[in-house]
């Protein structure tokens, strides 16, 4: 596992290049699918070469993963290949961890190397705690200046607070604020209490650490990846046993189907539904088979930026659907920040719609200021995805039995920008 | 490749100051002006920054010292705004406001206003009721004659029917800013938002024009034609990708299985890679060039607001009032608070009467500091490869690929990406703030990352 490796810890100013390089050597793969040209061709494989059949050879690591309806999502342990669909595509997030399914590394780390090699999270945690410690010597230089100004205002002096004579600014700013060594030693703490522990214990005898953590995909992710590249199995959660890819394209849109809509007497097919919270295996038909499933709707999205190549993760942290990476989280900020913004061909499909899509009518300008705000803040660019679903009225049912119905959405991006007239005068 | 262009820009916590190009977040324009700056007093001391307070209120209602500065600040905000407004009768300009024909006639113009505002228009001179033939004027819309009259740089009379006869040099009765405001403000599609965005634009420099001439003899920027030769040899690729692949798809379309969208033994011919894996999987529709259905919606009952209504030049931008080039941006004006953002059906239709945009040149690099901070190592690197690749390519012409013709300097994807290929500013006015938007059509599908 490349966060415990303590040989991409090297120190020195080459410190950076070597985690790059480690980075493109762990995740050097876009897909799970790895293509692999064998080094020494077989003779049939060599004749074969001849005629123009290349002898590219493709892995395919077969992951599985167990389907669960209350979360929808489908659970994949370190046994199943979690690692595998991390580090090659960024498929997933660990369930105990931010993004990559770390939490063996930090216990491990918290036991053996007392928080020398850091995990995201723990970095994050550190930067936190000295974001917290320059706030308070900032509040504290205030403090300490504002009491400077009255005390002169008393003597009749008039001095603008936080003001050296020169007219520069006495309080730290984050730019200019260095975490002092009074802090650092607040850091420290956790050593003295591992130690003792560690010496009564021994490294040997202590509790070998059992892998809790798993990595959950969104059933965009499983359907990407066990539709289009055929490397994932999803078990059903209730007999383990593999579902059939019709199977699946049924379980993914129930599990999306508001409890209510059980209660409802199914209008295309004549089998009662059963509760959809906990789907039986074999899943039956959907109750209603609908074209703004927002399974459907989601993945459509999702297939269409990952088939162009970029790493489509959860953006609910920045009041988006979707956050788009150029190759991966571990190499760049996210670039762009993705709105889904359903739009009905035919209106009243979206007043008869058991499900409540968001953002199917436009939103107000405040609410757009505020996503934009967010984004920008953090230097992502905001995009407005507008798919749309295609009227029940001039498709057969029949289309939505089968992923066929992918032909008949379609896709498109507005960019939305500030436009400051003050900056665009040239 | 250029890596370093395209390294992403985002990085949480980096301080303005660093990225000189980051026109989305806000600047000063948002800052309320520190009065107490107004008056030339001493050395101007540092500006406080923006989200920095200079202190706290103290508990029990602040300190003497809070007093006395906002006590200052207070005053000389009062004495700036108390200070009377002169103009020199000399630089004036006067207009008659005609109610009728919502236009303001210039009696006499002065300034360099006239040069951005104001159009000729022919109206027949009528004397004693008998029609003489058509006189050329210059007239001023409402949104100009209103500015004007605000910013003081001219006097406006109303035209009056009732027969002055004391005064025979005039013709109207003179008219207040207000009334200004309440008599121009309606007319001619003039709304209060509309006319706020046509000053502060003024204000700071830009020529601000309509997008649908009131009159004919209004003068418009000639109609764009949809360029069809001058396409990027990219965009001719890709459409004739396209084309080929939607043909193959329409001849495939019952082989195409499914269940099963990828096929890999497709490409045991040519051998497999990523990149035909992902171009593969490309086929779910995208594109505004994708028909939007229902091509025309349900006339709704109140019309769409969603209509460029100026449009803008930029005031480097070279500006001949009688004949005006295409515009640098169109302009929608809405209120924020009774309209929600256009939906997907006034944006296409709104995109629809633009000009489709040049992508956007590759930034030029800045090579004097570069090579100052790169030791010469990288540079005989770079020269080294410099000359190799053209001398391969001239020993081996067969082996190696010609460069495609688009990418001698590839644009950077992200660049493009931003830009769009069309784009309209649409104004949001929420009573007097007005923010900016510029809504640009995207085009993800062209600009794959693998």
């Amino acid at each position: 596992m490349s966060l415990i490796n303590p040989s991409n810890r090297s120190k020195g100013p080459h410190k950076g290049f070597s985690k790059r390089t480690e980075n493109n050597r762990i995740y050097a793969h876009p897909l799970p699918l790895v293509l692999f040209t064998p080094p020494d061709p077989s003779p049939l494989q060599r004749a074969l070469g001849l005629v123009g059949i290349s002898s590219t050879q493709v892995l395919n690591p077969h992951c599985e993963g167990v389907f669960d309806a209350a979360t929808r999502s489908v659970w994949v342990d370190k046994h199943g290949g979690a690692m595998v669909l991390w580090q090659r595509g960024f498929f997933g997030k660990g369930d105990l961890s931010r993004s990559e399914p770390s939490w063996l590394a930090r216990q491990i780390n918290a036991r053996k190397m007392a928080g020398k090699g850091l995990t995201s999270e723990e970095v994050t945690a550190k930067r936190r705690a000295e974001r917290k410690q320059f706030k308070l010597d900032r509040a504290r230089a205030m403090a300490a200046a504002a009491a400077e100004a009255e005390v002169a205002f008393a003597e009749g002096r008039v001095v603008s607070p936080g003001y050296a004579p020169d007219g520069t600014r006495i309080i730290p700013s984050a730019a200019t604020w260095k975490p002092s060594l009074s802090t650092a030693a607040e850091q420290a703490p956790p050593t003295p209490d591992d130690a003792p522990e560690e010496g009564e214990e021994g490294d040997g005898e202590e509790e070998p650490l059992e892998d809790l953590e798993h990595l959950q995909l969104t059933l965009q992710e499983a359907f990407f990846l066990l539709w289009n590249l055929d490397c994932l199995t999803v078990l059903s959660p209730d007999t383990h046993e593999p579902l059939t890819l019709p199977q699946i394209w049924d379980t993914f849109q129930n599990a999306h189907h508001p409890p209510h809509l059980s209660a409802l007497p199914p209008a295309p097919s004549p089998s009662p539904s059963p509760l959809p919270s906990i789907p039986p295996s074999p899943s039956p038909a959907p109750a209603l088979r609908r074209f703004d499933n927002p399974f459907l709707v989601n993945y459509v999205v999702y297939h269409h930026y990952r088939s162009l190549g970029w790493v489509v993760k959860n953006g609910i942290k920045f009041c988006v659907d979707y956050l788009l990476y150029k190759r991966g989280p571990v190499f760049h900020h996210a670039e762009f920040a993705i709105v889904v913004c359903p739009v009905y061909e035919d209106p009243a499909d979206q007043a008869s719609s058991p499900f409540e899509l968001q953002n199917a009518t436009p939103f107000t300008w405040s609410w757009l200021s505020t996503i934009n705000r967010v984004n920008s803040q953090v230097q992502k660019t905001l995009i407005l995805t507008y798919i749309t679903i295609p009227a029940h009225s001039r498709l057969s049912p029949d289309v939505l039995s089968s992923p066929a119905c992918f032909a008949h959405y379609s896709v498109r991006e507005v960019v939305l920008r500030r436009f400051i007239p003050t900056r665009m005068r040239d | 490749m250029d890596d370093a262009l395209e390294l992403p820009t985002a990085q949480a916590g980096s301080s303005p100051k660093d990225l000189p190009e980051d026109d989305q977040s806000s600047g000063d324009e948002d800052d309320g002006p520190d009065w107490t700056k107004l008056p030339t007093g001493a050395a101007r001391p540092v500006i406080p920054k923006r989200g920095e307070k200079d202190f706290e209120p103290a508990p029990g209602g602040g300190s003497g010292l809070q007093l006395h500065i906002l006590d200052r600040a207070r005053a000389a905000m009062i004495a700036a705004l108390q200070g009377s407004r002169n103009i020199s009768s000399k630089s004036i300009s006067y207009a008659v406001w005609y109610p009728d024909i919502a236009r303001a006639h210039v009696t006499t113009a002065r300034g360099i206003h006239f040069t951005a505002m104001g159009h000729s228009a022919a109206r027949p001179l009528s004397v004693d009721d008998v029609q003489l033939k058509l006189h050329k004027r210059l007239e001023l819309l409402p949104e100009e004659a209103l500015y004007l009259v605000e910013r003081g740089g001219m006097f406006c009379w109303k035209q009056t029917r009732a027969e002055i006869s004391a005064m025979e040099d005039v013709e109207g009765a003179p008219m207040t800013v207000q009334q200004a405001f309440t008599e121009m403000i309606g007319k001619e599609d003039l709304t209060l938002e509309k006319y706020q965005v046509f000053a502060y634009l003024r204000r700071l420099g830009y020529v601000v024009t309509r997008a649908e001439p009131p009159t004919e003899s209004y003068p418009i920027p000639p109609p764009f034609v949809a360029r069809k030769a001058p396409r990027t040899v990219f965009q001719q690729l890709t459409c004739l990708l396209w084309c080929s692949v939607s043909k193959v798809s329409q001849l495939w379309g019952a082989a195409f299985d499914w269940w099963r969208p990828l096929r890999l033994h497709r490409w045991f011919h040519r051998g497999i890679t990523h990149t035909a894996i992902f171009k593969s999987l490309r086929f779910v529709p995208s594109g505004h060039s994708i028909t939007l259905r229902p091509s025309n919606p349900r006339p709704k009952t109140p019309p769409s607001p969603y209509k460029i209504f100026y449009n803008l030049y930029k005031p480097s931008t070279p500006f001949r009032k009688t004949a005006p080039p295409p515009p640098d941006f169109s302009i929608v004006v809405v209120d924020a608070r009774t309209t929600a953002i256009p939906s997907l059906h006034e944006l296409t239709s709104l995109f629809g009467v633009l000009p489709e945009l040049p992508p956007p040149l590759p930034r030029k690099r800045a090579p004097p500091p570069q090579a100052s901070v790169n030791p010469p190592k990288t540079t005989r690197d770079s020269t080294v490869l410099k000359t190799q690749a053209p001398l391969l390519q001239r020993l081996f012409p067969w082996l190696l690929p010609k460069p495609t013709a688009p990418s001698p300097q590839k644009p950077n994807p992200f660049v493009a990406l931003k830009a769009g290929k069309k784009s309209v500013v649409i104004a949001a006015v929420d009573a007097g703030s007005i923010s900016f938007f510029r809504f640009s059509q995207g085009a993800f599908e062209e600009w794959p990352m693998l």
